[in-house]
C-alpha cells in the first residue's frame, strides 16, 4: 500500500534482536543500559536486553503487514484514521532472544456519536504473543478510531 | 532487586521532559518502529488530509512515557501499561511526561505500585493519558 511490497505473511518465532532494541531504545531516547548493554544485563542476572514496553508494538507492526488491509475490509479511511489506544499485559519482560508468535484475535467495532458531532468508528483489536516455549507472554489490545471524513457503518 | 519499590509512597512523582520533538525523531520512529503510515513523515500526504504538517505517531509518545516506569522501577519492572492517546504530537513540541503513584497493594505476595501516566505539551495540552502496573520481576 505504501510502495515497496512487504511479506504478507510474517514468520511465526520472529526473534527479538538485540540491534533492534539498540535502534529503537534510540528513537525513544532511552539510554538505559538494560536496554543496549548485554554484559550489564547479565550481570543483573537477566538473560540479555531486555525489550522496552513498547517494543513488542513494533514487532506487532511487523506481525500484521496487513493491518492495512484490515483497516480496508472494516471501511476506514487511512486518512482519517488515528490511533486511539493500547493496551500491554505482560506475563514476563521481554528478552533479546526470544522468538515470538503473534496471534490475531478478536476484532470487534463500534460508532459512537463524537463530541463536535458526527460518528465516529471505534475497532479493537486483540492480540497475543507466544514466546519459543509456547507460552503466552504479552496480551495487546489495539484501539484504532476514524474521525471525521465519511464513516462507513 | 530494585530499591525504587521498597520506599514507594502514594502521590510520588516521577518526571522526563524532551524539548522541541522534530520530524527527524519522528522518521528514526518509523524506522525503529516500522509506522510507515503518510501522515507522519510525508509533508505533502499530511497536508492533503487536511493537517497543518506531519505530526508524530502516538506511538511515539507512548513509548517516551514509557521510560517514566523504566526508568523509576527498572527495565523489567512493567506488568500492564495502558495507553489512550488525546492529543497529537507536533514538530517543535515540548513535553512533560510525568507519572504519579496512585495506589500500593500486595498480589501473590508481590509488592505492585500502580501509576497513573500523562505527557502534556508547552501549552498544558495532554497528549496521552496512561496507567501503569509495576512491580519488582526476577528471572525464575
Amino acid at each position: 500500500m505504501f510502495g515497496s511490497p512487504v511479506a504478507l505473511i510474517n514468520p511465526p518465532g520472529l526473534p527479538v534482536e538485540r540491534g533492534k532494541i539498540h535502534e529503537f531504545s534510540n528513537a525513544i531516547g532511552d539510554a538505559n543500559p538494560m536496554f543496549h548493554d548485554e554484559i550489564a544485563a547479565k550481570a543483573a542476572g537477566l538473560p540479555s536486553v531486555v525489550a522496552p514496553p513498547t517494543y513488542c508494538a513494533t514487532q506487532a507492526f511487523f506481525a500484521t503487514p496487513d493491518q492495512a488491509k484490515v483497516m480496508m475490509e472494516l471501511g476506514l479511511d487511512l486518512r482519517f484514521v488515528l490511533h486511539g489506544g493500547q493496551e500491554f499485559e505482560f506475563v514476563r519482560p521481554l528478552f533479546a532472544g526470544d522468538q515470538l508468535t503473534p496471534h490475531q484475535g478478536e476484532i470487534s467495532s463500534y460508532t459512537k456519536e463524537g463530541k463536535r458531532g458526527g460518528l465516529m468508528k471505534f475497532v479493537d483489536i486483540y492480540s497475543h504473543f507466544t514466546d519459543q516455549n509456547g507460552n503466552v507472554v504479552v496480551r495487546i489490545k489495539n484501539t484504532i478510531i476514524q474521525t471525521g471524513g465519511v464513516v462507513k457503518e | 532487586m530494585n530499591s525504587a519499590f521498597d520506599d514507594i509512597k502514594e502521590g510520588d512523582e516521577h518526571i522526563i521532559t524532551h524539548r522541541g520533538f522534530s520530524r527527524t525523531d519522528f522518521v528514526k520512529y518509523a524506522g525503529a518502529g516500522g509506522d510507515f503510515n503518510p501522515i507522519h513523515h510525508d509533508e505533502s500526504f499530511a497536508k492533503m488530509s487536511g493537517n497543518e504538517s506531519v505530526f508524530g505517531m502516538g506511538m511515539l509518545t507512548a513509548s517516551m512515557l514509557s521510560r517514566v516506569l523504566t526508568d523509576w522501577f527498572g527495565a523489567t519492572s512493567v506488568k500492564k501499561y495502558a495507553i489512550r492517546f488525546k492529543s497529537r504530537l507536533w514538530p517543535g513540541d515540548n513535553v512533560v511526561f510525568k507519572g504519579v503513584v496512585s495506589k500500593i497493594y500486595e498480589e501473590d505476595g508481590v509488592k505492585h505500585v500502580d501509576i497513573d501516566l500523562s505527557a502534556t505539551n508547552q501549552k498544558d495540552e495532554v497528549l496521552i493519558q496512561a496507567q501503569g502496573t509495576c512491580r519488582p520481576w526476577v528471572p525464575q
